[in-house]
């Protein structure tokens, strides 16, 4: 497993470039046509990016541990990569969390909320900026060809014959690492023994919320509680998206903080691959026809609803029992 | 060390969720628990919520039927703390975190039965009327449900 990850990075890193790129001129050519029907399907690209954001940057954390171990690999190239990963992971997320709450209000109301798309539209355009330049820096940790700066370049291919032990090659000593870094932020984390013990707590929270509110909403999908529509359960969506977004903040600070408990612990790999599912579920019973038409006051929804609706719940109940298992199948502590 | 709790450690129950390795023993009570406490609490909060007002057109009666989720929620999760808490009773009797644990999870339970029988069994309920007490009890929910979860992962720590 542990081999495939590198691989494995430098595939999904196309997703927040390419992907991120094509969402953002899907979302441009929706202003300029000012077509209701391109800006959903771009919000929707949006979402779908940023969700298969998480397991590009987190095959990253996976693919630096592997890397570091050979001889010829710069941390500080590495560190730059991963800065540049954790802008953009943060940017592709809020423009994420943005598209999925104006695709559902507009499921609601029929109206696009027009400044919080002008948002998503920002930080789309910011990822994109910051998303060419992680892959750019991703680039020059193992092609130093294409460095353009010939100085560096021949630091990087001198140092290993100049200093076996890497001296050279190491990250700068803990002072010079600013927080606002992948690695100085998890160092900043850690070094506040209070804070793995407060995101713990709230990670719970977070979970208790999602799988609370997901019950209940996709209960209604199975063809309980039928006197109301669907409609009436999903305005408590976001609820379970305020779980999530405390999950994810958390979750990633504990990724952060402690990279080498994540990067290839087979545990957190089906944990990430059910959120995928879960996130992607998420999308369908918040726009899509079938669960918005198809549950009307009294009746009991068609066969492809009610899978959409225990996919959810057993999709969640996955992500929280890989989650859990993390220590056990993995190698977490 | 008190005979009793010596011997509910010892016991071949005890030394199977602690000790044994399998991933039946330990890790899957703590799924378990973790299932249990998202189920109960979750579940809870989720109907308070609409009590406090979001997602007025679900209709209040139908939610009645969420309350044997809960209390089954809340019966895996007392199962399998009590899993748990025989694999190292000493240390967990002795921690005041883990008693301010159990009477916030009390008072939680309370809070919750009686949030179904002012609000979901209430006459008035047909009507879709909600008591005057209604927000009070399930603001408590959301407030004893966080101590309760806080508590619960600070047993590990303090």
């Amino acid at each position: 497993m542990n081999m495939n990850v590198p691989h494995l990075h430098l595939l999904l890193n196309h997703i927040p470039t390419i992907g991120g790129a094509a969402a953002l001129v899907l979302l441009i050519i929706a202003f300029v046509r000012k077509s209701d029907d391109l800006k959903r399907i771009a919000l929707e690209a949006t979402y779908v990016v940023a969700l298969f954001t998480f397991p590009a940057y987190l095959s990253g954390v996976g693919a630096q541990q592997t890397l570091l171990e050979m001889p010829d690999i710069s941390q500080l190239f590495v560190d730059a990569h991963w800065t540049a990963a954790l802008w953009t992971f943060v940017l592709m997320q809020l423009a994420g969390a943005l598209s999925w709450l104006a695709l559902w209000k507009w499921r609601r109301t029929s109206a696009w909320p027009t400044t919080m798309v002008a948002v998503v539209f920002v930080f789309s355009a910011l990822s994109f900026v910051t998303a060419a330049r992680t892959a750019n820096l991703g680039g020059e940790i193992r092609h130093p060809e294409i460095i353009v700066d010939a100085q560096a370049a021949a630091d990087t291919e001198a140092a290993p014959e100049a200093a076996p032990e890497g001296a050279a090659t190491e990250a700068p000593p803990e002072a010079e690492v600013g927080w606002l870094t992948g690695r100085g932020l998890g160092k900043a984390y850690m070094d506040r023994n209070w804070m793995w013990p407060a995101s713990e707590a709230l990670h719970f929270m977070g979970l208790w919320l999602i799988l609370g509110v997901i019950l209940l909403v996709n209960m209604r999908l199975l063809g309980f509680m039928r006197t109301a529509p669907y409609s009436a359960f999903h305005r408590l969506l976001p609820w379970a998206a305020l779980g999530l977004a405390i999950n994810v903040v958390t979750g990633m600070m504990f990724v952060t903080g402690t990279p080498e408990q994540y990067g290839a612990n087979i545990s957190f790999l089906w944990k990430i691959i059910f959120l995928m599912v879960a996130g992607l579920n998420l999308l369908y019973i918040t726009v899509f026809e079938g669960p918005w038409h198809h549950a009307q006051a009294g009746q009991d929804p068609p066969i492809r609803v009610k899978i959409a609706g225990a996919t959810a719940i057993v999709s969640w109940l996955l992500v929280m029992y890989f989650g859990r298992m993390l220590p056990f199948l993995g190698n977490a502590f | 060390m008190d005979p009793f709790l010596e011997s509910l450690q010892q016991s071949a129950f005890a030394r199977f969720v602690g000790e044994s390795g399998s991933l039946l023993g330990y890790p899957t009570i703590l799924f378990l628990h973790t299932l249990g406490l998202g189920t109960v609490a979750g579940v809870n909060a989720a109907v308070a919520l609409r009590v406090l007002g979001f997602g007025r057109s679900v209709p209040i009666e139908p939610l009645d039927r969420l309350f044997p989720i809960m209390w089954f929620g809340f019966v895996v999760s007392a199962l399998s703390g009590l899993a748990l808490l025989v694999t190292d009773p000493v240390t967990r009797l002795h921690q005041t975190v883990f008693y301010v644990k159990l009477i916030l999870v009390a008072l939680a339970v309370v809070n919750m039965q009686m949030m179904r029988s002012r609000i979901f069994r209430s006459p008035a309920v047909s009507d879709g009327a909600l008591p005057s007490n209604a927000r009070t009890l399930a603001m408590a929910s959301l407030v004893l449900w966080i101590g309760a979860t806080t508590a619960g992962r600070l047993i590990a720590y303090i």
